[in-house]
């Protein structure tokens, strides 16, 4: 019964939250908006070439694509046309943001996704371990990983990981989403994008794992100091059930929190990952569009991911409250 | 005893000796792996000047004629052209054609194309255009322009880089910009459209009923590869089979040079000059001994080397040395400003500048540009000037140099074939904020009465004499520092042959093909 009356919180506080959440979107958008329009570069210039258009030319491509209204007015514009669903028209790509965006995101997620399950699979077995046995070699082994984990950029890993496995030893392709040479069905289609699949994983997911081990580790040496372990102990069960029952559910929290924070930057991340893997996905998008100043692209990319965050976070407090009993909405 | 095995020998010798003699056939088959180093933005080429798009154009579309290797007009849509003796009317005869939807190309697909597509919305077509009084069809097969006034590069900007032809059935009466074939386009090219998938690739196939002789390859696949260190590790793994000198790391060069399996081909095609501008409005530049010794402060040769990995060669004059017609020995920059740091202190002194600081703004997604600066500002240190290093992206970079806000400014301008189409601009008076022109504030009546009579010439002769006395004038007021001329350069599968057949890298490739 006492179930029963938390799920329905949760769902009105979940709901709630998506309510109080609407403000806050309309407010990254109108942010977003000014800080593109004050950046300093024209759309046109970008748009028209490396040519000197005679002027006439140059306000005919203004005017085509409504730049030369205010900044407020193209504001109000953009606003009432996202209200209605239309996140507005690539003027670089001449096709609808939305359509624009679709194409690519599935591929995108699909990279995020199986990075977001590998770091977390990855950085929790390896945190768990070294807890285990701290100041052992094991130990050392997994904080010099995630050091290096910190410190090493996605862009610079990816190429390493080309130059050693595509180029050197001629394992895994070194870049694309699937082979354009040959074309597979089936299963050889699957077992193609899964090659194509490992490198950007890996350069995407490494600085994560290494956050997740880290914290996985103190949050669970922590944990493995408190009372109710030793009582755990002293009650005779096995180490494994004290270490993986008891202590990591009480650790989990700090984890869970880093998973739904790391997935934030890793939309960030692929921005870099897929250029470097020419993976073409929203953040190659992004990318190229901030070179052709293509604002309706730019601003449909960030208004998504803004959205992502926010589902994110809503979901990590969710987590939360299945995770520990305490946590009440 | 010996006998049979000297028969043997010499049965060998014979057979290895044949083999050797024979020369290669070109053989049909085969899928090819262009790369690309960004996604082209539609595939309309008539619509935009963007480099990927005019690469998958060339093959895509037809144009009325092509340049070959050496630059020289020759007919693809059209099989022969006439000049009036005013040198303002030319009338073209097409050939039988047809689109790739197996509708016949006629005089009015090119009349159309030219006034209702490529006009509005071509900015280099625009070029010819503005010299333009009318484009008629007499007949199906006949195209008459007529011209303003003598413009002697037209013939230059009717490529299919310039002036691609549209089918009129597919584009009358709607936007042709967001015309749906801008996505699934239908030329009248060697090769037709099959799929494209934004971001990754554009496929093509060969067109079976190409007017000229088909193209050898069964597939042509331009692929995206977006980070340019990834694109020389493409050709390396096999996962592409020509990389162009537009989207080449020259670092890369000597690495791919030394693999077997990699021809690099280094060599000029399309004149391009680099060179930097200088803001008069900053009254030391605006005296001319100044800008004469930044000239000789500047280590050019130290440049090309070192900035460029070599892939230049010092600027001769104004418009570089890749237009022999464009260029006088006798005011040769090489020889009237080497590289002498003494010489260009005593200029300063002279001049009565002691401490000056510039501002050299560049656009930072060039690497020579950058590597270049560091050389100008030690070059420049030596003669007591300091340089003060602005590397902008390339939006802001424009929006700097064309509103006159900087002092020193790295370019590279290609001459599209003509130096009446790429260069000229480079020293015709212009005003303040119009892109992609003079930016110095220069303005000479007599280089511009020059350059546009020039621009009129098609007698090389008589255009080699107006070059001459622009290039003395030039030579002494030295508005813009020329510092090299750029060779061009194309890493390719060693095994893909029949390439480089025309003057631009990305035209011509159905005569590509593969050696088995």
């Amino acid at each position: 019964m006492s179930a029963g009356r938390g799920t329905k919180a949760l769902g009105a506080y979940a709901l709630e939250r998506l309510v109080n959440a609407v403000p806050l979107v309309l407010g990254v958008i109108v942010v977003n908006f000014l800080l593109i329009s004050l950046a300093p570069g024209d759309p046109v210039t970008a748009l028209i070439g490396e040519f000197p258009a005679p002027p006439e030319y140059v306000e005919r491509v203004r005017a085509q694509y409504g730049l030369d209204q205010s900044v407020p007015e193209r504001l109000a514009r953009y606003l009432g046309s996202v209200v209605r669903g239309d996140l507005g028209f690539s003027f670089a790509n001449r096709q609808p943001v939305l359509d624009l965006v679709a194409q690519r995101l599935g591929r995108t997620l699909l990279l995020m996704l199986t990075t977001v399950v590998l770091a977390t699979f990855v950085g929790v077995v390896l945190g768990v371990w070294a807890a285990r046995r701290p100041n052992s070699a094991v130990d050392g082994g997994a904080t010099g990983f995630a050091l290096a984990g910190y410190s090493i950029p996605e862009f610079w890993l990816g190429q390493i990981l080309i130059l050693v496995f595509a180029v050197w030893l001629g394992w895994l392709p070194a870049g694309g989403f699937r082979s354009i040479r040959a074309e597979y069905v089936g299963l050889d289609a699957v077992w193609d994008q899964a090659r194509h699949m490992i490198l950007p994983v890996l350069a995407l997911s490494f600085r994560y794992m290494a956050i997740t081990t880290r914290l996985t580790r103190a949050s669970l040496l922590e944990v493995m100091n408190a009372d109710y372990i030793l009582a755990a102990r002293a009650r005779g069960l096995s180490e494994r059930r004290v270490l993986w029952e008891h202590g990591l559910r009480a650790a989990a929290l700090p984890i869970i929190t880093v998973i739904g924070y790391n997935f934030s930057f890793i939309v960030a991340g692929s921005a870099l990952v897929e250029t470097v893997f020419g993976w073409p996905g929203v953040g190659r998008l992004m990318y190229d569009s901030i070179f052709t100043r293509d604002y309706p692209v730019l601003l449909g990319i960030l208004l998504l991911v803004s959205i992502t965050v926010i589902l994110v976070n809503l979901v990590t407090d969710i987590a939360y409250a299945l995770a520990d009993p305490r946590v009440r909405y | 005893m010996r006998t049979p095995l000297v028969l043997l020998a010499l049965t060998l010798a014979w057979l290895f000796g044949h083999a050797l003699a024979q020369v290669e056939t070109p053989t049909p088959g085969g899928t090819a792996i262009v790369v690309l180093g960004s996604d082209p933005e539609h595939l309309n080429a008539a619509i935009s000047t963007g480099y990927p798009i005019g690469a998958v154009g060339a093959s895509l579309y037809s144009a009325l004629v092509y340049l070959d290797r050496d630059g020289v007009p020759r007919g693809e849509l059209a099989e022969s052209w006439t000049v009036s003796d005013d040198d303002l009317v030319y009338t073209f005869t097409l050939r039988s054609a047809t689109f790739h939807d197996g509708t016949p190309v006629t005089s009015a697909d090119v009349v159309f194309t030219m006034e209702e597509v490529l006009a509005p919305n071509h900015g280099r077509f625009l070029n010819a255009y503005r010299n333009i009084e009318s484009i008629t069809a007499p007949d199906d097969a006949t195209v008459v322009i007529e011209l303003t006034q003598p413009y002697a590069p037209l013939i230059n900007l009717l490529t299919v880089f310039e002036a691609p032809i549209l089918p009129k059935h597919v584009f009358e009466g709607t936007d042709p910009l967001t015309n749906p074939a801008n996505e699934a386009p239908i030329g009248s090219g060697p090769f037709r459209f099959v799929e494209w998938v934004r971001g990754e690739r554009v496929t093509l196939e060969r067109f079976e009923d190409y007017f000229l002789d088909n193209a050898l390859l069964d597939r042509l696949i331009y692929r995206v590869v977006p980070q340019d260190a990834a694109r020389s590790v493409a050709l390396e793994v096999g996962e592409a089979d020509v990389v162009w000198g537009f989207y080449m790391p020259p670092a890369d060069l000597d690495r791919l040079d030394a693999n077997p399996n990699i021809e690099v081909w280094k060599g000029l095609t399309i004149p391009s000059l680099y060179f930097v501008f200088v803001n008069t409005d900053n009254p030391a530049l605006a005296d001319a001994r100044v800008r004469q010794a930044l000239m000789f402060a500047i280590d050019r040769e130290q440049i090309v080397e070192q900035a460029q990995g070599g892939l230049g060669e010092v600027a001769g004059g104004p418009f570089g040395a890749g237009f022999a017609y464009a260029y006088d020995e006798a005011t040769d920059y090489r020889t009237l400003y080497p590289y002498d740091p003494e010489r260009a202190r005593e200029l300063l002194a002279e001049a009565g500048v002691g401490d000056l600081t510039l501002t050299f703004v560049y656009d930072s997604a060039r690497g020579a540009f950058a590597a270049a600066a560091e050389i100008m500002r030690d070059n420049l240190r030596q003669v007591g000037i300091t340089l003060n290093v602005q590397p902008v992206e390339r939006s802001v970079m424009v929006e700097r140099v064309y509103g006159r806000d900087y002092d020193l400014s790295m370019q590279s301008f290609t001459s599209s074939g003509d130096p009446a189409i790429g260069y000229h601009r480079i020293y015709l008076s212009a005003e303040r904020g119009a892109n992609f022109v003079n930016a110095t504030g220069y303005a000479n009546p007599e280089v511009d009465e020059l350059l546009n009579a020039a621009a009129g010439l098609a007698d090389r002769d008589a255009r080699a004499d107006a070059y001459a006395e622009v290039m003395a004038i030039l030579a002494q007021d030295v508005p813009t520092l020329p510092i090299f001329d750029e060779l061009s350069t194309q890493a390719a599968a060693a095994n893909l042959r029949g390439l480089l057949v025309r003057f631009d890298q990305r035209d011509g490739l159905e005569f590509a093909w593969l050696a088995r």
